[in-house]
């Protein structure tokens, strides 16, 4: 028997971004919304039987009821059933999100929340296993624990939906609830199930050798650290035999720079041009950090340029406290004052050279008298 | 600027006027008012600062009144480098030309010309230090405003040795002032937009706080609602277990209760059979007490006949002893009687001579008194006629004395005669017979005359001398007084004095005599009482002997009265004692004799009630028999006894079936698990309850979409804290640039404060004295002066001082500026208010000044300047 379903999770509906402004805030959600109708096109076309949605599809069991609306409309519009596993996100606790009013009132027919881990009859011989997160902190491996109960299959293909860390890619290994990989590839060899769907690492991820377990990431980017986000997983099982294909859907793009140096002026037209070079802007997010000294002048140019670029991305966040700014004589020299002015600057440059506590004010002002002289001149 | 030529023509009142002034030192240009001195200073302003095609006001006003001619001003100068004359006609055929010598040849016209001069005069001199140094009439007393001269600025500048100061810098930190006012106030106060960022910094803050909080709230709910429902299931799961046991306790129990049921009958059997015992008990004994009622009856009622028996004889013995008792008192009472009739007889007799001797004694008082009376009455009336007192007599006494004086001194003075007797002889002396026996010798003083006659045989006169006569005289004065003396106190001489002062004194005496014998006599009486008791012994005590009985007799005295009265009283007592005994006896005898027969009488009623409660007990117990005989009734008792052994055995076997039950044990137990399901009950319901609130609370908050809000709310705080951060950052550089940049203008203003207020006091030190001194602000305004040691602020200093250190400053300013960009000086009718001793001073300074400077004066007065020195003197109209 074949079939194939899509593969996705983490979806993270409600999600916010401290740096975002408001506009960007909402596109960032819209952007979301849309990735489920992607994958509703998605699944049309590589004709999936259904859906697995594997954990967090809501960032928060507290999100707005405007948001649950969003989403089951956008529900509405995927053509095949649909599984929601509650993960650690929105758990299936007293306040779950599948609970609220408006999510029991409007949910559309196909869409289904795994709500224990009785097995789901799909199709004929086709089964779920889903294991719903019941806490945001289980204290066991609840994949183990179920699998351990399950009987080898028989006449049925199984696809397990779970949501958590694997023991190989979690660096605390500490953790009660991480998910044994050891013990669910031996549930695969036992065949008491063909497919572990996993949720929760939101980059795309083949997890052992079996090809069997697979983390199918966020379908749109949260966060500068995600490796391969972005993806859906069109699986298809075939007899025993399990492939996998990567579709890509996310639209937005987070880059983190560290340790961008900046001394000169060429260092500020190399970050212009770089910046330039940026496709898709406004679905961009950068986190830029300097380092270097750079004079009065040069600073007013690399802020000007921080200004212009935050205007056209999505969202830029700047690190620059190891980056210096060094009043030099030629910030001065045009200036050509003689008198108290001049003293002042040179009083104040003086504070800027000794590095004491009102170093960082006198390196202000000094930038504050170049733009008010600059203005006279 | 220096001012070489100014030429005037149909300007105001002026026809044409041209003045050449000095091109060093002062110039004063002089003449009567209406001259056209003012318009000199006005023109060069005009010239300047108007286009010859101007229709200002200020042109308007220097157009001349009677003819139709345009204003002309023709200036030649040298200002820096250049020397040019430079020419304006105004309103009719304008005209303007400026000629340039040097540095380089220039010639303009028009506005060019205009132009061109506004432009060296703004390279060369600081128009506004000039205006500002030229004194204008009537502003003399006023400082000139020097806070904005930039050329008086550089020249203080490079003169306190710095650079010179860039004119933009006084701009620049106007700038500096404004950026610093955008965030702080005059005082250094943050303003309302920093203080209100900060306020929506600190509510935003709140917000998340808030949010946060009711999302822990929520997380606390989720939880507790997962602990309630366990406990819910646990509670249940109770509740079950707990009806369960309850339900086998209420069965024990049902058993229990009917096992207590035959328990409780079985002791009521009991009870009833012990009941019917006691009565059969009871009757028995009835019987027997009734038997032995009649026996004690009997015995009792035998033993008071015996009793009554021996009462009867007591009572008779008791009568005839009483009996006699009585006889006995009878007769001791008549002794008694007789005894006591005696003892008052012989307490009268004695009372007689008791009286008696009383009444004489009184009498005798009495009588003592009336004596001292009948005295001192006498003495009254001796008192009343003699009236020689002590001191009477002694006035006589010592006229006694003074007579016998005399009498010596007229004795010793006067002849003696010594008469010797031959024979007993009869003679007289002076007429008066008298006898000299024989041989007695007699002297006779002769203190007048004396004559001695011998009846019948002789008769000598003898005479004496005149010394004795005054003594005589002085004798006789001396007698005369004494005999005055006698018959006032009336005595006829001094003995009788004497004699009357003795009795008078003695009077004197029975009168206080007569009031100690009343004291001594009366004792405690008045003598009215003492009268009354004598009247009344007097009558009593001669009567009683004829009164009394004739016997016994009256004894014959007191003492024997006495002893008769002891006797008397002896007898009665004895009589007495005999009665109170014999009278004791009979009561004692009475008493007996009454108890005796009341204990008869006693014993008779007790002998008829016994009589009666014999009979009455045999009736009774012979009306017990015939209703049940003695044997019946014992029989009856035994046949109960058994009755009630056999019912306790029964409820004794009910017990112990009973308590094979452990009722209490069941009843406890079940009580517990009543109260504990009650407990498990109430904790359900309360566990539901906070259920339903819990889920109703996660159902409200928990679809308010808190999530976003609490981001929403964290972004907002994010961009507030940034925006603030950059705000408190501008604030912060612009408040340090404009604290540093102020410190530092100030110090740089005091630096080039110092070179003028040193030229200042230099030329006022002229005028004043060396103590002058001057405190310049940094506005470069004299702020006040110290002069002695004595500082007064220049507002309050007087108007010839405010205007010598006004002009003083100008002087000290244009000297400071003289060699770049000076200009000339003008001083338009000034020192009007100084006195002439400082004109002359002022004139010094004056002159002092006009060695670095151009100075051009304007009077009508002269006289004002005639000691200023060297100067070029312009006199006008």
């Amino acid at each position: 028997m074949s079939f194939c379903f899509l593969h996705t999770g983490d979806w993270q509906l409600g999600m916010t971004r401290h740096f975002f402004s408001e506009g960007v805030q909402e596109r960032f959600a819209q952007s979301r919304f849309d990735a489920i109708r992607e994958l509703g096109r998605i699944a049309k076309e590589e004709d999936c039987r259904f859906m697995v949605v594997c954990g967090d599809v809501f960032e928060s069991n507290l999100v707005d009821r405007k948001t649950v609306s969003r989403a089951i409309e956008a529900l509405k519009d995927v053509p095949v059933p649909v599984y929601l596993l509650p993960g650690n996100h929105d758990s299936l606790n007293a306040a779950s999100v599948y609970r609220a009013t408006t999510f029991l009132e409007r949910k559309p027919p196909h869409v289904h929340v795994i709500e224990d881990t009785n097995p789901i009859r799909v199709d004929e011989g086709i089964e779920i296993i889903g294991i719903p997160w019941p806490s945001k902190r289980p204290l066991q491996d609840l994949v183990a624990l179920t699998t351990g109960q399950l009987e080898a299959a028989v006449d049925t293909t199984r696809v397990c939906v779970a949501h958590g860390m694997v023991d190989s890619l979690s660096p605390n290994l500490d953790d009660p609830a991480l998910i044994s990989l050891s013990s669910a590839e031996a549930a695969i060899a036992q065949n008491k199930i063909h497919y572990l769907a996993l949720g929760d690492r939101h980059s795309l991820t083949k997890v052992g050798g079996s090809g069997c377990v697979w983390y199918a990431g966020t379908p749109e980017q949260t966060d500068y650290n995600e490796v391969k986000p972005g993806f859906a997983l069109v699986v298809t099982i075939n007899g025993g035999g399990v492939t996998t294909k990567e579709v890509n859907i996310g639209r937005w793009k987070f880059i983190e720079r560290d340790q961008i140096d900046l001394n000169t002026k060429e260092d500020i037209d190399a970050l212009r041009a770089w910046v330039e070079n940026l496709g898709d802007k406004e679905r961009t997010v950068v986190k830029l950090g300097f380092v270097g000294g750079l004079s009065l002048s040069l600073h007013s140019e690399l802020e000007e340029l921080i200004y212009h670029v935050q205007e056209i991305l999505g969202a830029v966040e700047t690190r620059m406290d190891n980056l210096v700014v060094i009043p030099e004589d030629a910030d001065f020299t045009d200036l050509g004052f003689s008198g108290f002015a001049s003293n002042t600057v040179e009083r104040l440059r003086s504070n800027v050279e000794d590095s004491g506590s009102d170093a960082d004010t006198s390196r202000d002002a000094l930038a504050l008298v170049v733009r008010l002289a600059g203005r006279e001149l | 600027m220096r001012l070489l030529r100014l030429r005037l023509a149909n300007y105001r009142g002026i026809d044409e006027s041209e003045v050449q002034f000095g091109r060093h030192g002062l110039t004063i240009v002089e003449g009567p008012n209406e001259t056209g001195k003012t318009s000199l200073s006005e023109s060069i302003g005009l010239l300047f600062d108007y286009l010859d095609s101007s229709k200002h006001r200020s042109i308007d006003a220097v157009r001349p009144a009677h003819h139709d001619a345009g204003p002309e001003i023709e200036l030649e100068a040298e200002s820096g480098p250049y020397c040019f004359t430079y020419f304006k006609r105004f309103y009719k055929k304008p005209e303007t030309t400026l000629t340039i010598k040097s540095p380089n040849p220039e010639n303009h016209t028009g506005r060019e010309a205009h132009e061109r001069a506004q432009k060296i005069l703004s390279e060369t001199i600081d128009i506004d230090l000039w205006r500002a140094l030229c004194i204008q009439q009537g502003e003399a007393i006023q400082q000139a405003n020097l806070s904005r001269q930039t050329s008086l600025s550089a020249a203080l500048d490079i003169a306190a040795g710095g650079h010179q100061a860039d004119p933009r810098e006084e701009s620049l930190f106007d700038k500096v002032k404004e950026e610093y006012g955008r965030y702080f106030t005059e005082r250094g106060s943050e303003k309302k937009e920093l203080q209100e960022a900060q306020k929506a910094q600190a509510e935003s803050e709140a917000k998340v706080v808030s949010l946060e909080k009711q999302i822990q709230n929520l997380e606390k709910d989720i939880i507790r609602a997962a602990d309630l429902g366990l406990e819910l299931e646990r509670l249940k799961k109770q509740e079950q277990d707990l009806r369960v046991d309850l339900f086998d306790y209420m069965k024990s129990l049902d058993e229990i209760k009917s096992l207590e049921t035959v328990l409780e009958t079985a002791r009521l059997k009991l009870e009833s059979a012990q009941k019917s015992e006691q009565a059969a008990k009871r009757d028995k004994a009835v019987r027997q007490d009734l038997i032995e009622a009649v026996l004690k009856a009997q015995k009792a009622h035998a033993e008071l006949e015996e009793s009554s028996k021996s009462s009867t004889a007591s009572v008779k013995k008791s009568e005839t002893d009483m009996e006699k008792a009585q006889s006995d008192s009878f007769a001791t009472e008549a002794q008694r009687k007789a005894a006591e009739s005696l003892l008052n007889l012989r307490r009268a007799d004695f009372d007689y001579f008791n009286n008696k001797l009383h009444l004489e004694q009184l009498k005798e008082r009495k009588e003592r008194i009336d004596r001292a009376r009948e005295e001192a009455a006498l003495s009254e009336e001796v008192l009343v006629k003699n009236s020689v007192d002590e001191a009477i007599l002694k006035t006589i006494q010592k006229a006694e004395r003074s007579l016998i004086t005399a009498r010596a001194m007229l004795e010793t003075g006067a002849p003696n005669v010594l008469l010797r007797g031959l024979t007993d002889l009869d003679f007289q002396i002076d007429g008066e017979h008298t006898t000299i026996a024989k041989d007695e010798e007699r002297n006779l003083s002769v203190s007048d005359r004396i004559r001695v006659t011998i009846p019948g045989s002789l008769q000598m006169d003898l005479t004496a001398g005149s010394s004795s006569s005054d003594l005589l005289k002085k004798v006789e004065e001396v007698k005369q007084k004494l005999d005055v003396l006698c018959n006032d106190a009336g005595v006829s001489n001094t003995d009788e004095a004497r004699q009357s002062f003795e009795a008078r004194r003695e009077a004197q005496q029975s009168i206080a005599r007569r009031k100690e014998v009343e004291q001594e006599n009366l004792r405690d009486l008045t003598y009215e009482e003492l009268e009354r008791k004598v009247l009344g012994l007097g009558k009593g005590v001669p009567a009683y002997p004829t009164a009394r009985v004739p016997k016994p007799d009256l004894p014959p005295n007191l003492a024997s009265a006495k002893e008769a009265l002891r006797s008397a009283e002896a007898g009665l007592e004895r009589d007495n004692e005999a009665w109170e005994v014999a009278r004791t006896e009979l009561d004692s005898a009475r008493k007996v004799r009454d108890g005796l027969r009341e204990r008869y009488q006693k014993i008779r009623v007790e002998l008829d009630l016994k009589a009666d409660e014999l009979k009455r007990a045999k009736d009774e117990l012979s009306r017990s028999r015939g209703n049940a005989s003695d044997d019946y009734l014992e029989s009856e008792h035994l046949k109960c006894t058994k009755a009630v052994h056999k019912e306790e055995e029964n409820v004794k076997s009910a017990e112990a079936n009973l308590c094979g039950k452990e009722p209490d044990r069941v009843r406890i137990l079940a009580e517990t698990a009543q109260g504990s399901l009650q407990t498990a009950e109430k904790k359900r319901e309360a566990a539901q309850q906070e259920n339903t609130e819990v889920r109703t609370r996660l159902k409200v908050f928990g679809e308010e979409g808190l999530h976003e809000k609490l981001h929403a709310a964290q972004s907002h705080l994010n961009y507030i804290r940034q925006a603030n951060k950059a705000m408190i950052r501008r604030a912060s550089a612009a408040k340090l640039l404009y604290v540093t940049m102020k410190d530092e203008r100030d110090k740089a203003r005091r630096a080039y404060v110092a070179p003028l207020k040193e030229k200042i006091e230099r030329l006022g030190r002229l005028v004043f004295n060396d103590s002058f001194e001057v405190e310049v602000t940094e506005n470069l305004s004299v702020a006040s002066r110290t002069m002695d040691g004595c500082n007064v602020p220049f507002d309050s200093l007087s108007g010839g001082t405010k205007e010598q250190i006004s002009m003083i400053s100008r002087l000290a300013c244009a000297m400071t500026v003289s060699k770049d960009g000076g200009a000339s000086l003008i001083l338009d009718d000034a020192l009007g208010y100084t006195d002439p001793e400082r004109l002359k001073l002022m004139g010094a300074v004056l002159a002092k000044a006009g060695q670095e400077c151009q100075i051009i004066i304007l009077t009508c007065v002269p006289d004002r300047y005639s000691n200023i020195g060297e100067a070029t003197v312009v006199r006008l109209g």
